[in-house]
This record gives C-alpha cells, structure tokens and sequence, in this order.
C-alpha cells in the first residue's frame, strides 16, 4: 500500500512510520524539513489545498495522526487559533483532496481526553458520548474528528478515529502515579498498522463506512475499554503495570 | 434598566430584520464588517478577531451572534468556526452567561423525505457552510458545560417578511420563519432562565402544516408560539 501520515515530524507520526511493514511504500508529511533521509517526505501545511492536492496522489490510505507540527506560536491566542485551524480546516482540506483523488481509507488519530469529564466509576466504551472540555488541544482533535466522520457520511470513503490515551513510553514510568489513558506509543502506532486495513468504502451505509476504537493500555480494571479495538485487531504489548511501581 | 445586548452580524441577511421586535425591549449594541442597510450606526468588529469580540462584549449583559460566510473555504472556518470559538471567550472573560447562537438546519438534506422531523441529530455534511456551523455548535457545548453557560441555537433555511395579504396558488415554504416570529423567539431565548445542558438547538419556523418539520421543542422548551396562523393566508378557497 501507498500511505500518506501526517504529523510525521511529531514523535507519534515517527512511530507509525516504524511500525509499518516494510512492503509499504510511505510518504510522509509535516510542515518542517525532513527529519531523517529515509523515503519521501513532503514539507506542507494542511491548509495548502494545492499541496494537498499533490500529497494524496497515488496514495491507498492517508495516517492523519492530529498531531501538530513542531513549531507552533509562543503566543497562546495565536496556538490557540492554529491549532483549531489546522484541525477543523485543515482536516477539511487533506479528506476534500483525498476523496477527490479517489482515496478509499483514512485513519485519523483523536483522544480518549474527550471523554475527561466522565467519572472513574464508568466503564467508557465507543458508545458514550463525547464531552470535549474547552481545552484547545482537546477540542480541537475532536472537532477534527467531527471533520471525518462527515466525511464518510458524504463519500464512499472509510474513515476510523482512534481514540488515544495519553501517549507515553514504558520506560519512562517508573514510580510514576497510574493513569488510566496511559498508552505505549508503540502500542499506538501499532494501532494505526492494523486500523489501515479497515476497508467498508464499497458499503452503502454511512454507518459501516465509520469507525471509533478507543486505544489505551490493557490495564487490569480499565476505565476505556479496548474490546472493539482487539476486534480490529489491535494487540497492546504493554499493559503498563510494571513501569509504574 | 434594559438589558444590554451585543448583536454580531448586525448589518447581515437577519439582524436588521430583528431590530423592530427587540429595540423596544433591550440595549442593542450593533456591531459587524460592514455598513448596516438601514444606514444604522453599526461599530466595526471582525468576528474572527478575538481583541475585537472581547471589545464589543465588554458591558454587556447578552451576545446573539447571526455573524456568517457560507461558501467560502477559509473564512467560512475563521468566521463561523473560530468566530464561535471568539464568542464564548469572550463572554467567558466577562461572566456574560446567555448567548443566542445561529446557524442553517441540519437536518433537510438527510430527512427531506420523513415527515414530524422535530428533534433528530444534526447531519452536518462536508460543505463549508453546515460544516463549521455544525463545528462551532460543538464549541458552544463544550463551552456551556464548562462554564455553566445558557446557549440557545437558532437554526434556520428560509426566513422572510410576514405574507401580507392571501396567496394563491402557492404553499407556505417548510422550514420558513417570518421576522415576527423569530423576534418573539429571539426575546423569549433572550430571557428564560435555563435550558437543558446549557445548549439547546431550535428549528425556527413559523408554519407546521406540512407535518414535516415542526417547532415542538421551541414550544416545549422556550414557550414559542408562531405568533399567528401564517397558514390561512396560503388557504386553497374550494
């Protein structure tokens, strides 16, 4: 497969394009230079219709992870502003130019944080209604994955949201205090190999076109339950237990 | 004291139609890109400009925000997405907790065909204009939860002046709402205490005959009532 990530630059965008098996041929993106020599790597923003429009030429399935691109403004209002603007227009722009160009799948990277408000005494399944706070990070991604999901209800074009936990390394826990989103970056990534498999754009209803999974570590008494993302195909090799005693 | 209200989009397709059934009861403060119609002394104020927005929400007691760019791929997001986004700042900086928030309905192009659409989730679709007004009504609930806010969405298709004498071989258009009725719906969003999760969606339309889309919720919930029979003057004399 042709795969298009965005986000390449960011440390999740890194671990996708590691996890992917090597008969894929991949093309990343991200609005800085490239930051190794390894493949082909497209400096754009995702605002640029025109650059777009040259990024998802050939490509099967376009990884939008949401991550945001390494130079953001200091200045909050101005973050703030790029990052709702890259993730509701920009959002936009990357699926118009993608089915436009007859791309069937896209995988967009979300946040299980839009459902923060909700109580540690509920077990949070993808049936649960989002509660975005008014965090811009958070609002955006979701807005962002709103974006999607429009998109597979106007095209034949699968589109899957992974909702992910607050990303971490295993390594870098020890006695810290356990989360319940916590979720390895190579178990996340390895989310995103399987979740570019998932291919209803032939079905004719909407519903079958869209997907969310929620992917967070399996910790023993999870808050986010991954039973529909094991069903996808999701296997997490870290449960995260160990790294935070 | 008359409540004061800050009117975004004052010289737009809607607001100069809401001044004659608001101004007798509230302080409007107008305010918009552009001259207003009626020659209306209108302050300047870019929704998309955050200092801007928080200028004109300074003092006031309301915002009703009928700010729009329909087809436009960049501004449609900066002035109904962030705009949006702009607006609720604002008036969380300056504790004003009612806004009258607008955008298109829906719901036309996914249930055209059904008949008592009344309270159904927003299809949103991928054109600019439903799109990031569907968007910025998901920043006004994030916003009403966080910060205890009361958000009365009014979503329109058709809006137009009062038919004025009996119409023959026509139909009163669904989803259609006259200025009187969106004046009275305006006030009476403009003064109820709360509604359900500090957000509430309104289809605005001033004739139900069709049995296709009807304002039960705005009844239920605002106290709206078209304010006449708009019907009779579509009757078919037999």
């Amino acid at each position: 497969m042709k795969i298009l990530i965005t986000g390449a630059a960011s440390a999740l965008g890194r671990e996708i394009a590691a996890a992917l098996d090597e008969t894929n041929q991949v093309r990343r993106l991200d609005d800085c230079g490239p930051i190794d020599k390894r493949g082909e790597w497209v400096e754009a923003s995702l605002v640029d219709i025109q650059a777009m429009v040259e990024a998802v030429r050939d490509i099967d399935v376009v990884i939008h992870t949401g991550q945001p691109p390494p130079a953001l403004p200091a200045d909050a209002l101005l973050c703030e502003e790029m990052l709702l603007d890259l993730a509701t227009r920009g959002t936009h722009v990357l699926c118009q130019a993608a089915v436009e160009a007859g791309v069937k799948r896209l995988v967009y990277g979300s946040t299980l944080e839009v459902f923060g408000d909700y109580p540690d005494t509920v077990f949070v399944t993808e049936d649960y209604k989002p509660l975005p706070t008014t965090e811009p990070r958070v609002l955006a991604q979701y807005l962002a994955e709103v974006v999607c999901r429009e998109f597979a209800r106007d095209y034949a074009f699968t589109a899957t949201a992974l909702r992910l936990g607050k990303l971490v390394r295993e390594e870098d826990l020890a006695g810290g205090k356990p989360d319940l989103m916590w979720l390895d970056i190579r178990d996340a990534a390895s989310a995103f190999a399987q979740a570019i498999k998932r291919d209803n754009s032939d079905s004719l209803n909407w519903v079958a076109r869209w997907a969310v999974y929620h992917i967070c570590a399996p910790v023993p008494n999870a808050k986010f339950l991954i039973g529909r993302a094991e069903g996808m195909g999701y296997a997490p090799k870290r449960d995260l237990q160990e790294g935070a005693r | 004291m008359k409540k004061k209200v800050l009117l975004l989009g004052a010289s737009g397709l809607i607001a100069p139609n809401l001044l004659e059934g608001l101004q007798p009861y509230y302080d409007l403060h107008l305010v918009d890109v552009k001259a207003h119609p009626d020659g209306r002394e209108v302050d300047q104020c870019d929704v998309s400009d955050y200092g801007q927005v928080l200028a004109a929400a300074e003092g006031m007691h309301a915002i009703m925000n009928f700010t729009v760019i329909r087809d436009d791929a960049e501004r449609s997001f900066h002035v109904n997405t962030r705009g949006a986004l702009n607006v609720m700042k604002a008036a969380v900086a300056y504790g004003i907790k009612k806004v009258i928030h607008s955008g298109p309905q829906f719901v036309r192009r996914t249930y055209d065909h059904d008949f008592d659409v009344a309270d159904v989730p927003p299809v949103l679709g991928t054109g600019y204009y439903c799109l990031t007004k569907g968007l910025a009504s998901e920043i006004c609930r994030a916003y009403a939860r966080a910060y205890d806010m009361q958000i009365i969405s009014f979503v329109f298709n058709g809006l137009g002046p009062r038919p004025e004498a009996q119409v023959a071989d026509a139909d009163f258009p669904p989803f259609t709402v006259v200025w009187e009725d969106l004046q009275l719906a305006c006030r009476l969003a403009l003064e109820i205490e709360e509604v359900p999760d500090g957000f509430q969606e309104f289809n605005m339309l001033s004739w139900e005959g069709h049995g296709k889309y009807n304002v039960d919720k705005a009844r239920r919930l605002l106290g709206f009532e078209p304010t006449e029979n708009w019907g009779r003057y579509f009757a078919r004399k037999p």
